[in-house]
């Protein structure tokens, strides 16, 4: 297949997120504040809790956890939402549209490449910092490749669920809501706010068939070698359900996509 | 005589009810235009709400697995949230033109706010009013509601009246942190990040700041007051027994913050001179 008219575009997506450091390091010092606050908050909490393990996990598994957590979301990140609002009531979007090219694919390609870059400019550095902080806590075998294949994974539900929301929006006119609708159940459902040990039973088992699980959960708790994510344990079926989600998304997400097409309405251009 | 009359007269009419004339006149525009965009108010509205539930579930899970944080209970704390909430209320519904800023000075769309005979400032904050924080306030107001009737705090006309002046004065925090971190703009160009991260903040404003340790804790207080606004007015009705001196001068400490940040504010558009276009 021609792979290399995809490649040009990610090249693309890596080349303007490049141009715009600056946000990307105030992003990084936004983060900064923000570990402070997880990290006095998860203390206070630990330490009134009188046990030093919550759940199966120490106060330095949960701080791990949420801080690779939230290097995660900064570099999953996408704005499609807010991307194709914006050429909507532009009219860009025509000019995508008729590219000889799905809709779909040139997005998804074009923000792969804004994703590699900030994998290496955020979620690396905090890894290698956490990792040499914590004195080597996480271990660097087997691990670190099949959390590879599960970032992937999740990079692609991540993008599905933005991209079912995208669609939405065609019909409500609206974004703002939407998308904050979204941002906030995939946070707390995917483990991102609060660690999944900590949910309620019941609420566990639901979340842990969710797709949102596979977005964050499942690639840290592969990373973090949780047990029940390891080789032989289950690493497998954890693997085989997040791909399962990953080709339903995308299907449902193409399906929608197609149908919705014809509804858009571009005011000028 | 005659002349000392009418400039009198002009400067009563310049009083607060001429300034509250004109905000009902520019307010019914803005929700006119608002009005023919059913749907996004509806999803808005639903969307700062399901935040918002969010944010309880959050607190619920986390107290499902400890009894306490800092000694605070679960309605301590959900007091505290639903304090918060109340009190960044204002600033989301009257203040959000803020956002708006950085975009009016670039484009020198600015300059026509300067040609207008009245306050520059209140002109341009009173031109938007946004209707997305009626579903915080709401959301807010149940949440403190909730947590009020499962800590048994009496309810009198003394209780209330402070609450409500504090969080009068609480709200009074964000509205000067958002005026700066605005006003910014007139200096640095496309300085949006500054309000990004200020707004940030407060997600801080819903936690005790006693987890802080000392160092942070000063930083919240004196130079980001994030802790003034649910924090230390909060105390006032939740601790009546143990009030620092904090709690009580909030109110003032507010005013003049505020009042620092519209100098501010007007400081930078006095500096403004247009892209000359």
């Amino acid at each position: 297949m021609n792979i290399k008219k995809y490649l040009a575009l990610t090249r693309l997506g890596m080349m303007e997120k490049l141009h715009y450091r600056l946000g990307t390091f105030v992003t990084l010092f936004g983060n900064l504040i923000y570990l402070v606050l997880i990290y006095f908050l998860w203390k206070a909490i630990y330490a009134s809790s009188g046990s030093d393990v919550v759940n199966g996990m120490t106060l330095n598994d949960t701080l791990v956890y949420l801080v690779l957590a939230t290097a995660l979301f900064n570099f999953l990140e996408v704005f499609l939402v807010w991307d194709m609002s914006r050429e909507i009531q532009s009219g860009a979007i025509v000019l995508k549209l008729l590219k000889p090219m799905n809709f779909r694919s040139y997005s998804f390609w074009s923000y792969i490449g804004e994703n590699v870059m900030s994998f290496f400019l955020t979620f690396l550095p905090t890894f290698i910092i956490i990792n040499i902080l914590t004195n080597g806590s996480i271990a660097l075998s087997f691990n670190l490749l099949f959390f590879v294949v599960s970032v992937i994974m999740a990079l692609v539900i991540n993008f599905s669920i933005d991209m079912i929301c995208a669609t939405i929006c065609l019909y409500t006119e609206s974004t703002w809501g939407l998308n904050m609708v979204k941002e906030c159940i995939v946070l707390l459902l995917s483990g991102a706010s609060i660690p999944l040990a900590f949910f309620p039973e019941v609420l566990r088992k639901i979340v842990q068939y969710l797709p949102f699980r596979c977005i964050y959960d499942t690639p840290l708790s592969v990373l973090l070698q949780k047990p029940g994510y390891t080789f032989g344990t289950g690493l497998i079926s954890t693997l085989a359900l997040q791909l399962a989600w990953c080709i339903a998304l995308t299907a449902i997400g193409c399906a929608f996509w197609s149908l919705s097409l014809k509804k858009i309405t571009v005011n000028g251009g | 005589m005659n002349m000392n009359n009418m400039s009198v007269s002009v400067a009563k009419r310049r009083g607060l009810k001429f300034y509250l004339d004109i905000y009902r006149k520019i307010l019914i525009q803005d929700l006119k235009s608002k009005m023919s965009y059913r749907a996004d108010f509806v999803i808005s509205n639903i969307g700062m709400i399901v935040s918002n539930l969010v944010g309880f579930v959050t607190f619920y899970i986390l107290f499902q697995n400890f009894p306490s944080i800092n000694g605070w209970t679960m309605y301590e704390m959900l007091f505290l949230y639903g304090f918060s909430l109340v009190a960044l209320t204002p600033v989301q519904c009257f203040f959000d033109n803020n956002w708006n800023l950085r975009y009016a000075v670039k484009t020198g769309d600015f300059i026509k706010y300067c040609f207008r005979p009245i306050n520059i400032f209140f002109y341009y904050i009173s031109e938007v009013f946004d209707v997305k924080g009626l579903g915080q306030l709401c959301f807010g107001v149940g949440t403190l509601v909730y947590a009020w009737s499962h800590l048994a705090i009496p309810v009198t006309a003394a209780t209330v009246m402070q609450t409500l002046l504090f969080l009068f004065a609480a709200s009074l925090f964000m509205i000067a942190i958002m005026n700066f971190a605005a006003a910014t703009c007139f200096w640095i160009q496309n300085s949006g990040y500054i309000m990004v991260i200020m707004f940030r903040f407060k997600d801080f404003a819903k936690y005790p700041a006693s987890i802080f340790n000392s160092f942070f804790r000063i930083i919240f207080t004196f130079v980001i007051p994030i802790a003034f606004i649910a924090y230390y007015p909060s105390l006032v009705v939740l601790r009546p027994n143990e009030i620092p001196l904090l709690s009580w001068l909030s109110p003032l400490i507010g005013l003049l913050f505020f009042y620092l940040s519209y100098r501010f504010w007007l400081l930078g558009a006095r500096k403004y001179d247009g892209t000359g276009s």
